[in-house]
């Protein structure tokens, strides 16, 4: 069981990340409007979204049961859960019991089951087919995540999220090459997973009219729009933790948190604004490419795993 | 015999064959009253409950207790009658008995839908079924278990040719030719070892010295006569025929229990009789295996209509996931490091609970839907969240737990196996460390194609709108239906949440069943693999997500505005402006559309041994043919000839015996002239 100050920490943490979740998305913005040469709205246009949706009538579809409405909600409380575990701040998972690689994949997994569901759940055959995608990506990226992060495991020798971070940071892993390739394949999984262009396979909002958000409205719309955008933070926040630790504090020092806020927080607009130019000069993948390049993935991955075996 | 105190004063084994008399005596009554179909199911479900509950009763205390062995002079010297409750056993006679349990209350109500078709014939059958199951589990006699695992194999072979049409028919056939060959397999295995323990009994068997390759071929042959009744990959090909064809409940149980002995069996061959043996190949074969069928099974079963072929396929998934623990456990037990042997197997055992009650709960929920609509075509159900609401939320839970969602049951025994995986692959070989991660990877895999599989499942049965069929009188299944189902989706949730009160239990079983010293495997609320690698806390992430659902509820609250109007459904969804109808809602084949196109190559490998199976099939006939064609021949080259030949030779010596009188006698003249010779000679 951890300590106090691990757990406060911990809800802390997420709850700040939640709060902070529409600038990332409207910092995203920003990027693009600047990539079209055009003004845009300010950083904090999303937060001003949310507040207009959030006021708005909720209307669900008929078909819609229980899943649809448990969604939104479900979504947003799994997505906090996660945050509390992954290293942020600090180098160590502020609460292990939730910091473990596997348990976050599959609490991943707990978002995408609801999220889907809602999609059938909804009877609209735009939100099933964004929801099957939602699916199908899952399966394509998840084996990749995890092999790439069972190598750094492997060469910290624990699969919590902390202790990897820290053995990367101390140079304690013994593999340079395996890790190295083994943070590519993982970021390559991450940055499907944002589900922005060129794989905004689900939620495309010019295929599939956002997918399994069609039928959503009101303030259902606000909390899934902002759970989207606290996903796409955290797994950003996930690829720092564990590859670039850099700078993290190592205790509970006031000027280590605070240089260790710092350092995270300028990796994450770095980060997002890097995935912002990417994604405003490609275009998207035929759904049915996606595998083929999945398998470059699989393929990095498993060269880390190579290298891990031959000790390079 | 070492007495037990445990419930009523009783002996473990007394208690459990009590139970099974008064099984046997509900199970004949259930016979004789067969054509009153009220009270055969009456008499035949309090049997079988009782019976459950002397089982469970018998069980519970004898997780942790020395084992108990029940010795009875047998009626041959080579068959002692000897049963022995041994952790290992334990485990088997809780899940077996938890889930008849369920299944006979269950069956209170469901068997409604067999009236009149013989519900005293399936009363006896299924007492018998769970009875022989409970037999073999705890025979510690090549002989017996034999009998008994036979005994089990034909109760379910009734019952999966219930139905009497010809799909079930045929799956019957199919389903009792892989268990006989299997029993033979396990036989020949039992008969080598017996020949080196000069005796039948198992106590025998495990002081046994078997000779390094002798040993491996009993494993051989062990491994792969109980992988057919376990379903692995590739001696699956009954399991998606045989468990839809039978009653839901009898389903229940073969997917839920019957499968699982098929794992017990290779637990107890290659780890309890065998000693785990010294080869690390044993536990890379099981491994090898294990993945196979997980990532085969799950990937099979994306592609079915039919609900219960679909559940039928994801058990050939989960025992591959229960034998990836079982390989772990034995590549620790060759490669000498016990507390990796305990982890696998605790995770292997932990899985095969955890599958027995999901599945069971699944199944279950299957015939409550069947029971109302009489398909099973997943594409003419939809929308009966509302209208079955308990159904719904009981098989909410099973598919959650299926798809190792955590803070459930399934999430705990999969975080096991991969951290077993992990363990492994730290500290082995260069095998070891090569197959591990592959292992996990393909783990994964499964993982997210089980996610979407159920989140076709229930979305295609409960959500949306009806699909195909309008069914607005379908109503609610029967309360002792709900009951049954309520019973498993709670045990779901509390085996996940009590982990770290369960999970020390079964690292004992392990450990007792290895002969190693037992390992810590939860501390407070937290379960950890190994010191160091990693914790997780269901509870706490159940507290959490709760705790959490808190937020957003209260975010809406607070920002929404009080001049909102409120909450309205709209008419129809929003189809890009067409009239949107069922035909565009997604269907079961729809919704797994992309991932039969990216997995095609597997899909193909399913369709080229259909091929082969139809080729050995054609080649059946050829031959048929053939013999057909080649009697004529034989009869024409040699039979024909002979026949004319002889004809034609007798009408030649008709000569000879023309009918006269005095030719007859100039013949024995001359004979007697020829004779006369001789002797003067």
């Amino acid at each position: 069981m951890p300590d106090l100050d691990h757990f406060v920490l911990a809800i802390l943490q997420s709850l700040v990340l939640l709060a902070a979740a529409p600038l990332v998305s409207g910092l995203s913005r920003v990027v693009r409007a600047k990539m079209h040469t055009r003004h845009g709205p300010g950083v904090l246009q999303d937060y001003r979204d949310l507040r207009k949706l959030m006021i708005r009538q909720d209307i669900c579809p008929p078909a819609a049961g229980p899943a649809f409405r448990a969604m939104p909600v479900v979504m947003m409380a799994a997505l906090l859960v996660i945050a509390t575990g992954i290293p942020m701040v600090t180098r160590f998972s502020p609460l292990s019991a939730c910091g473990d690689l596997i348990t976050t994949i599959y609490l991943f997994a707990l978002v995408r089951f609801f999220f889907a569901l809602a999609g059938l759940d909804s009877g609209s055959s735009f939100a099933s087919i964004g929801a099957s995608r939602e699916l199908t990506l899952g399966v394509l990226v998840e084996p990749v995540m995890l092999l790439s992060l069972i190598m750094a495991a492997l060469l910290a020798g624990s699969t919590d999220l902390g202790a990897i971070g820290a053995a990367i940071a101390s140079g304690q892993v013994q593999s340079i090459m395996a890790t190295v390739l083994a943070a590519g394949a993982f970021a390559f999984a991450v940055y499907i997973e944002l589900g922005k262009l060129p794989y905004d396979m689900a939620e495309a909002e010019q295929e599939l009219q956002e997918g399994p958000l069609t039928e959503y409205s009101g303030p259902s719309l606000a909390l899934v729009k902002w759970s989207m955008a606290l996903k796409q933070t955290i797994v950003v926040a996930w690829f720092v933790g564990v590859f670039l630790p850099f700078g993290s504090a190592v205790d509970f020092s006031p000027s280590g948190l605070a240089i260790g806020l710092l350092g995270f927080v300028a990796k994450i607009v770095l980060i997002f604004v890097v995935v912002g130019v990417v994604e405003n000069s490609v275009s998207r993948v035929r759904f049915r490419f996606t595998p083929r390049h999945s398998w470059f993935g699989v393929g990095f991955a498993s060269l880390a795993f190579v290298f891990y075996l031959v000790g390079l | 015999m070492t007495m037990i105190p445990s419930l009523g004063g009783l002996a473990p084994l007394d208690l459990l064959l009590a139970g099974i008399a008064v099984s046997a005596v509900g199970g004949f009554g259930s016979l004789l009253l067969r054509s009153h179909d009220r009270a055969a199911t009456i008499v035949a479900g309090l049997a079988g409950i009782l019976a459950a509950l002397a089982g469970l009763g018998a069980a519970l205390p004898s997780f942790v207790a020395p084992p108990s062995v029940l010795d009875v002079a047998g009626p041959y010297p080579f068959a002692h009658f000897v049963l022995r409750m041994d952790p290992l056993a334990a485990l088997m006679v809780t899940v077996i008995s938890l889930l008849a349990l369920t299944a006979w209350i269950y069956s209170l109500a469901y068997v409604r839908e067999y009236a009149g078709r013989g519900v005293g014939a399936m009363g006896f059958f299924m007492n018998a079924f769970v009875a022989s199951m409970t037999l073999t589990v705890v025979a510690d006699n090549g002989f017996w278990f034999l009998i008994f695992f036979e005994m089990m194999s034909l109760a379910s072979y009734f019952l999966v040719i219930f139905d009497q049409n010809d799909e079930a028919v045929s799956a019957g056939f199919l389903y009792f030719v892989v268990a006989h060959a299997g029993s033979v397999l396990i036989m020949a295995a039992f008969f080598i070892l017996a020949n080196y323990a000069g005796s039948l009994d198992f106590a025998a068997f495990r002081t046994a010295k078997l000779p390094g390759a002798v040993s491996s071929l009993v494993f051989v042959l062990g491994f792969l006569g109980f992988g057919a009744k376990a379903g692995m990959i590739p001696l699956h090909i009954w399991l998606p025929r045989a468990h839809p064809a039978a009653p839901s409940h009898a389903s229940a149980l073969m997917s839920g229990a019957m499968i699982k002995i098929g794992v017990f069996g290779i637990v107890k061959v290659a780890v309890d009789l065998l000693g785990g043996g010294e080869v690390l190949w044993w536990g890379l074969l099981v491994v090898g295996f294990g993945a196979v069928s997980a990532v085969l099974g799950v990937v099979y079963a994306l592609a079915e209509h039919d609900i219960k072929k679909l559940l039928a396929y994801h058990s050939v998934e989960n025992i591959g996931i229960i034998l990836l623990g079982v390989g772990v456990g034995m590549i620790g037990i060759a490669s000498h490091q016990p507390a990796l042997a305990v982890l696998g197997l605790m995770a292997g055992l932990y899985h095969l609970i955890n599958h027995a009650v999901f599945k069971g709960l699944l199944f279950l929920g299957a015939g409550s839907v069947i029971y109302r609509l009489h398909t099973k075509n997943m594409d003419q159900m939809g929308g009966l969240a509302r209208t079955m609401p308990a159904t719904a939320t009981c098989f909410l839970i099973g598919a959650l737990s299926i798809s190792a969602i955590p803070p459930l049951n399934g999430f705990v025994s999969e975080w096991y196996t991969y951290q077993s995986l992990f363990a492994a692959a730290l500290d082995g070989s260069a095998l070891v460390k090569f197959a591990t991660p592959i292992a996990a990877m393909l783990l994964a895999l499964t993982g997210a194609l089980a996610v979407m599989c159920f989140v076709k499942a229930y979305g295609v049965i409960f959500a949306g709108d009806p699909r195909g069929l309008r069914h607005n009188d379908v109503v609610e299944a029967p309360p002792t239906m709900i009951a049954g189902m309520g019973l498993l989706a709670v045990v779901c949730v509390v085996t996940g949440l009590g982990a770290p009160l369960i999970a020390p239990i079964l690292s004992s079983v392990a450990s007792a069943t290895i002969g190693a010293q037992a390992v810590s495997v939860a501390e407070g609320a937290s379960l950890f693999g190994s010191a160091n690698h990693g914790t997780v806390s269901p509870p706490l992430i159940a507290v959490l997500v709760i705790g959490m659902a808190g937020l957003p509820l209260g975010l809406r609250a607070v920002l929404s505005n009080r001049g909102t109007p409120k909450p309205r459904r709209a008419a129809a969804p929003w189809a890009a402006g067409y009239l949107p109808d069922a035909e565009m809602a997604a269907s079961a084949g729809s919704f797994a559309q992309p991932i039969r196109m990216f997995f095609r190559p597997l899909y193909q490998v399913r369709d080229d041994v259909a091929a082969a199976w139809d080729k050995v099939a054609f080649a059946f006939e050829r031959l048929v043919c053939f013999a057909r064609q080649t009697e004529p021949r034989w009869d024409r080259s040699i039979i024909d000839p002979i026949a004319s030949a002889t004809g034609s030779l007798g009408r030649r010596l008709q000569v000879v015996q023309g009918g006269d009188f005095r030719i007859y006698c100039l013949y024995i003249v001359a004979a007697l002239v020829v004779l006369l010779a001789l002797a003067a000679r």
